[in-house]
C-alpha cells in the first residue's frame, strides 16, 4: 500500500491550487514557445529557468516539466502544418503529419497529435509509477555496449522509415553520421573537419541542421513553387475528427508507441529521438495500412506522438532516481532544484519523496490541460495555413533565425542555418530525404562514442557487443529489422519474395 | 628649525591628504549606466551559471541597473573569453571567468586569440571547487596509500573516468600517474553526467571529479572519496586528507571569477569589486555558496590578477604532460 500512500502524497502537493496554475502557466507557455520554429525544449526550459528561482522548489519543477512536455508538443505542430521540426523526434511526426497537412487535413492531424500525445503521457505516468525504481536499476544495466547496439537499432530504424527506399536512407543516415563527426573527438581530443573555425569546434548544432534542412529549405521550396495555400475550407470541429476508421487502426499504434517510448525514454540522453524512430519502424512493418506510410497515414502520426510523450515522462526516472541528468534539459530541471539548495543525487526521492510524487502526479494534471488547450486551438493553428505565403515564410525565416540566435547567441549559427538550408533544398531536388540524415546525425557521433569506450573497456575485443547478452539480443533485434525492410514479408508469404529482390527495397 | 625636507614632506601629506576624498568622488563613477551582460561559458543550469545568476541578482538590485545572464557556452570556454575579449571595455560585460577558457583552453589550443593575462582585467575572485578522487565499494578500498598500490601492482588495469580529454580531472589525473607512478586507464567522458552514470553503473571504477556534485553519492555509500586537490582539508570532507599532506604534490582548484577586458576605468572596477564582495557577504548567498560547496577566500583584485597568471603559469606543464 507504500503505491497508494506515495499517490496520496503526490496528489496532496500537486494538486493545489497554487501548483496547479503553475502546471497549466507551464503547459501554455511550452506549447507556445514550443511551436515556435527553431525554439525546442531545451531552449523553452532555459527560457523559463529565472522565473522558477521564485517559486518553492515543487513548483518550479512541476512548472519547468510543463514547460518541457508543452514545448514538446507544440513542436509537433510546427512539424505538422509547415513541415519544420523543433527536435529530431519531432521529424518524424513530419513524415506524415506534412503531407496530412498538404491534404487539407492539418486539423485531423492536429487532433491525432493532441489525443495520441495524451494517451502516450498517460502510459508514461503509469508506468512511471508502477515501476520507477526498477526501471532506475534498469538503465544502470546499461553500459557501453548496450547503448551502442541501441544506437544500431536506431540507425538501422532511421534508415527503414525513409519513404524513398531504405537505399537512399541509408545514403542520408551516412551523411548525418558524417556531419557529426565535426568537432572536438571525444576519445583522443583532435579537432575533426573544423577547417580551424573555432566554432566548429563543439561540432555543428542539432538545431542549426535541423532548422536549415526542414525550415529553411521548406520555404526555398515553397518560394519556387506555387503558392496554393493547403487549409481546409471549413473550420468546424466536426470536420478535425478522424473518422471512426481511423480511431479504430490507431489504438493499436498508440499502444505500440507508448510502450516504446516507455521504455526508451529510461535511457539517459538518448530516449525521445530512439523511442519514435523505433516506434515508427517498427509500426511501418507491422501496420496494414504500411503502404501508405510517408503518404500522410494518420498512424504515421499516432505513434511518434504517443512515443516522444511516453518518451517525455518516462525520461525523468533516471534523472531523479539517481540525481544525475541524462540530457541538457534535465541538467536544468536539477538546477532549478540547487538554486533551492537541494542537491540532486540518489537519494533525492528519498529525501524529498513529496517533490517526485507531486511532480508524477503534475503530469496527469499537465497532460489533462494540454489536452483540454489545444483541442479548441487546432482551429486556430489550420488558419495559420490560410495566412498568404507571402507573408507566412518570410515570418518563418525571421522566426528561425531568431530561434537559432538564442540558444548560444551566436550569429555563425544563423549563417550555418542559411547553409544548411541551401543544403537540404538541394537534397530535396534529388529526392532525398532529410529525416534519416538528422537521425544520423544525432546518434552517429553517439554511436562511435559508446563503441570506443566499449572497446577502451575491453581492451580491444569486439566480442564484448555479443558476450552482454541485452546488447547481443539489441544487435538481433536490429538484424531482424534491416532484414525485414529488405525482403518484403508480403511477398515472401505469397511465395514470390526471392524472385524479384531488385525491388525490395523500393516501397513505391 | 624646519628644514625644506620638513616643509617638502608636509607638502606631500598634505598632498596626500587632498588626495583622499578626490579618490572618493573619482570612485562615484556613473556606472552602471544600461544593462549590463554577465557572460558564462556554460549553458544555463550548471552550478557556474546559478552562481552568475544569484549574483546578478544581488548586484541588479545594488546597483540600480538589470545584469543579464547570458550563456555563450562552447571550445572550452573560449568561445565566451573571445567575445569579452572584444567587448568594449566599459564595464558593461563583465565574464564569470574560470580555470578553462583562462588556465588550460589557452595552452591546449595554441590558436586562442587571447592572452589570458594581458587582454583582462581579473576583478573579483569568488571561490573554487577542487577535484576529488572518487573509487567504487567495490573495490573494498578506502585510503590513497591502498589504492596506489592496488593500481601499482596490476599496472593498467584499473580504468579512471574524466569528463574529457583536456579536461582538469584528465590533466590531474595524468599528473597523479606522473607522481605516484600507479599506472591508469583513461575513459574520457562528454561531460560529468554521463561519467557518474557510468562510474555508479561499475562500469568504471574509479572517477576524478569536482567534489560537490559527488557529495551526495558520499553519502550514500556509492562513492569513496580517496584525496582531493586543495592545500588544506575541506570542509565538505574533513576525513578526506588532499594530495599534499599523503606526501604528493598534486594541488587544482577549478576558481569562478569576475572579469572585464583590459582598459575598464579604474573607478569602475573599484565600484564593482565593492558591489560584488558586498553580494557574496549577504546571508543568503553565503548559504547558497555553501550548499553548493564553493570554497572561498578574501582576495583583492591586484591579488586575483597575480593569481590568475600564477594559475596559468602552473597549469601550462601539466597540460602539455596530459596532452601527450
Amino acid at each position: 500500500m507504500e503505491l497508494l500512500s506515495n499517490l496520496a502524497l503526490g496528489f496532496t502537493t500537486a494538486a493545489t491550487l497554487f501548483n496547479l496554475s503553475y502546471c497549466f502557466v507551464g503547459v501554455f507557455l511550452g506549447t507556445f514557445i514550443g511551436v515556435l520554429p527553431g525554439v525546442g525544449p531545451l531552449a523553452a526550459v532555459a527560457m523559463l529557468l529565472p522565473v522558477s528561482f521564485y517559486l518553492p522548489p515543487v513548483t518550479a519543477l512541476v512548472m519547468l516539466a510543463g514547460v518541457y512536455y508543452g514545448a514538446e508538443y507544440g513542436g509537433s505542430i510546427a512539424s505538422i502544418l509547415l513541415n519544420i521540426p523543433g527536435t529530431p523526434s519531432a521529424s518524424v511526426t513530419c513524415l506524415d503529419g506534412y503531407p496530412m497537412a498538404r491534404e487539407g487535413r492539418a486539423g485531423v492531424a492536429l487532433f491525432a497529435t493532441a489525443i495520441a500525445s495524451f494517451f502516450g503521457g498517460i502510459v508514461g505516468v503509469t508506468v512511471m509509477v508502477l515501476l520507477a525504481p526498477a526501471l532506475a536499476a534498469f538503465a544502470l544495466l546499461f553500459g557501453p555496449a548496450e547503448y551502442f547496439s541501441v544506437m544500431v537499432l536506431s540507425l538501422v530504424a532511421a534508415s527503414v522509415v525513409s519513404t524513398s527506399g531504405a537505399l537512399r536512407g541509408l545514403n542520408m543516415v551516412c551523411l548525418g553520421i558524417l556531419l557529426g563527426t565535426v568537432g572536438i573527438d571525444i576519445n583522443s581530443g583532435v579537432t575533426r573537419f573544423t577547417g580551424g573555425v573555432q566554432e566548429l569546434r563543439d561540432g555543428v548544432s542539432l538545431v542549426v541542421v535541423a532548422m536549415g534542412l526542414f525550415g529553411i529549405s521548406e520555404v526555398m521550396v515553397s518560394a519556387r513553387g506555387a503558392t496554393r495555400s493547403y487549409a481546409t475550407e471549413t473550420f468546424s470541429l466536426h470536420h478535425f475528427l478522424p473518422t471512426v476508421a481511423e480511431w479504430v487502426s490507431s489504438i493499436g499504434p498508440a499502444i505500440r508507441g507508448s510502450a516504446v517510448g516507455s521504455f526508451f525514454g529510461t535511457l539517459p540522453g538518448t530516449g525521445q529521438t530512439v523511442a519514435s524512430f523505433v516506434g515508427y519502424a517498427v509500426e511501418k512493418r507491422v501496420s496494414r495500412n504500411r503502404d501508405n506510410f510517408g503518404k500522410g497515414a494518420i498512424e504515421g502520426v499516432v505513434v511518434p506522438e504517443s512515443a516522444n510523450n511516453a518518451a517525455a515522462q518516462t525520461a525523468f526516472i533516471p534523472t531523479l532516481t539517481l540525481g544525475i541528468p541524462g540530457s541538457t534539459t534535465m541538467a536544468l530541471m536539477l538546477g532549478a532544484l540547487m538554486i533551492h539548495g537541494i542537491t540532486p543525487g540518489p537519494r533525492l526521492i528519498a529525501e524529498h519523496p513529496h517533490l517526485f510524487w507531486g511532480l508524477v502526479v503534475s503530469f496527469l494534471f499537465g497532460n489533462l490541460f494540454l489536452l483540454i488547450l489545444n483541442i479548441p486551438l487546432i482551429n486556430l493553428w489550420v488558419r495559420l495555413l490560410r495566412v498568404p505565403h507571402y507573408f507566412l515564410y518570410p515570418t518563418v525565416v525571421v522566426l528561425i533565425c531568431v530561434g537559432v540566435y538564442s540558444i548560444d547567441n551566436s550569429i555563425f549559427d544563423i549563417w550555418m542555418t542559411l547553409f544548411f538550408g541551401v543544403i537540404g533544398y538541394l537534397l530535396r531536388l534529388f529526392r532525398f530525404e532529410p529525416a534519416p540524415l538528422l537521425i544520423g546525425f544525432v546518434l552517429g557521433p553517439m554511436m562511435e562514442e559508446f563503441f570506443r569506450r566499449a572497446m577502451l573497456l575491453s581492451r580491444g575485443d569486439p566480442m564484448v557487443f555479443l558476450e552482454r547478452p541485452g546488447s547481443a539480443a539489441l544487435l538481433g533485434a536490429a538484424a531482424i529489422l534491416l532484414v525485414a525492410a529488405v525482403v518484403p514479408i508480403k511477398s515472401l508469404l505469397a511465395g514470390a519474395g526471392f524472385r524479384r529482390p531488385a525491388h525490395a527495397d523500393e516501397h513505391e | 628649525m624646519t628644514t625644506r625636507r620638513d616643509i617638502l614632506s608636509a607638502t606631500v601629506i598634505a598632498l596626500g591628504l587632498g588626495l583622499s576624498p578626490g579618490a572618493g568622488v573619482l570612485a562615484d563613477t556613473a556606472w552602471p549606466e544600461k544593462p549590463v551582460r554577465i557572460l558564462v561559458s556554460f549553458p544555463p543550469g550548471g552550478a557556474s551559471d546559478l552562481v552568475a545568476r544569484l549574483l546578478a541578482e544581488k548586484l541588479s538590485a545594488s546597483l540600480g541597473q538589470k545584469f543579464v545572464v547570458e550563456n555563450k557556452p562552447g571550445a572550452a570556454g573560449t568561445v565566451a573569453a573571445t567575445a569579452l575579449q572584444g567587448a568594449a571595455p566599459d564595464g558593461h560585460t563583465l565574464m564569470l571567468s574560470n580555470l578553462t577558457p583562462f588556465n588550460v583552453a589557452p595552452t591546449r589550443f595554441p590558436d586562442t586569440p587571447y592572452d589570458p593575462v594581458a587582454d583582462f582585467d581579473h576583478i573579483t575572485y569568488i571561490g573554487a571547487v577542487h577535484l576529488g578522487l572518487f573509487v567504487a565499494p567495490s573495490l573494498e578500498i578506502d585510503d590513497l596509500e591502498t589504492f596506489i598500490e592496488a593500481a601499482k601492482a596490476a599496472p593498467g588495469k584499473f580504468e579512471y573516468g574524466s569528463s574529457g580529454v583536456g579536461s582538469w580531472g584528465h590533466i590531474i589525473a595524468e599528473r597523479f600517474v606522473d607522481v605516484t607512478g600507479a599506472e591508469l586507464f583513461h575513459i574520457p567522458y562528454k561531460g560529468s553526467g554521463p561519467m557518474r552514470l557510468d562510474f555508479r553503473a561499475g562500469v568504471v571504477p574509479t572517477i576524478f571529479d569536482a567534489v560537490p556534485q559527488n557529495l551526495p553519492s558520499v553519502e550514500e555509500g556509492s562513492a569513496v572519496p580517496l584525496a582531493v586537490t586543495a592545500t588544506q582539508r575541506i570542509d565538505t570532507l574533513p576525513n578526506v586528507p588532499t594530495f599534499t599532506e599523503m606526501g604528493y604534490d598534486i594541488v587544482a582548484e577549478n576558481w569562478l571569477g569576475v572579469s572585464t577586458p583590459t582598459g575598464v576605468p579604474a573607478q569602475v572596477r573599484e565600484k564593482l569589486d565593492a558591489a560584488l564582495q558586498e553580494a557574496m557577504m549577504s546571508d543568503d548567498v553565503v548559504a547558497q555558496f555553501d550548499t553548493w560547496g564553493l570554497v572561498r577566500e578574501p582576495m583583492t583584485s591586484a591579488e586575483f590578477s597575480e593569481f590568475v597568471a600564477a594559475q596559468f603559469a602552473a597549469w601550462k606543464p601539466l597540460v602539455a604532460a596530459a596532452m601527450d
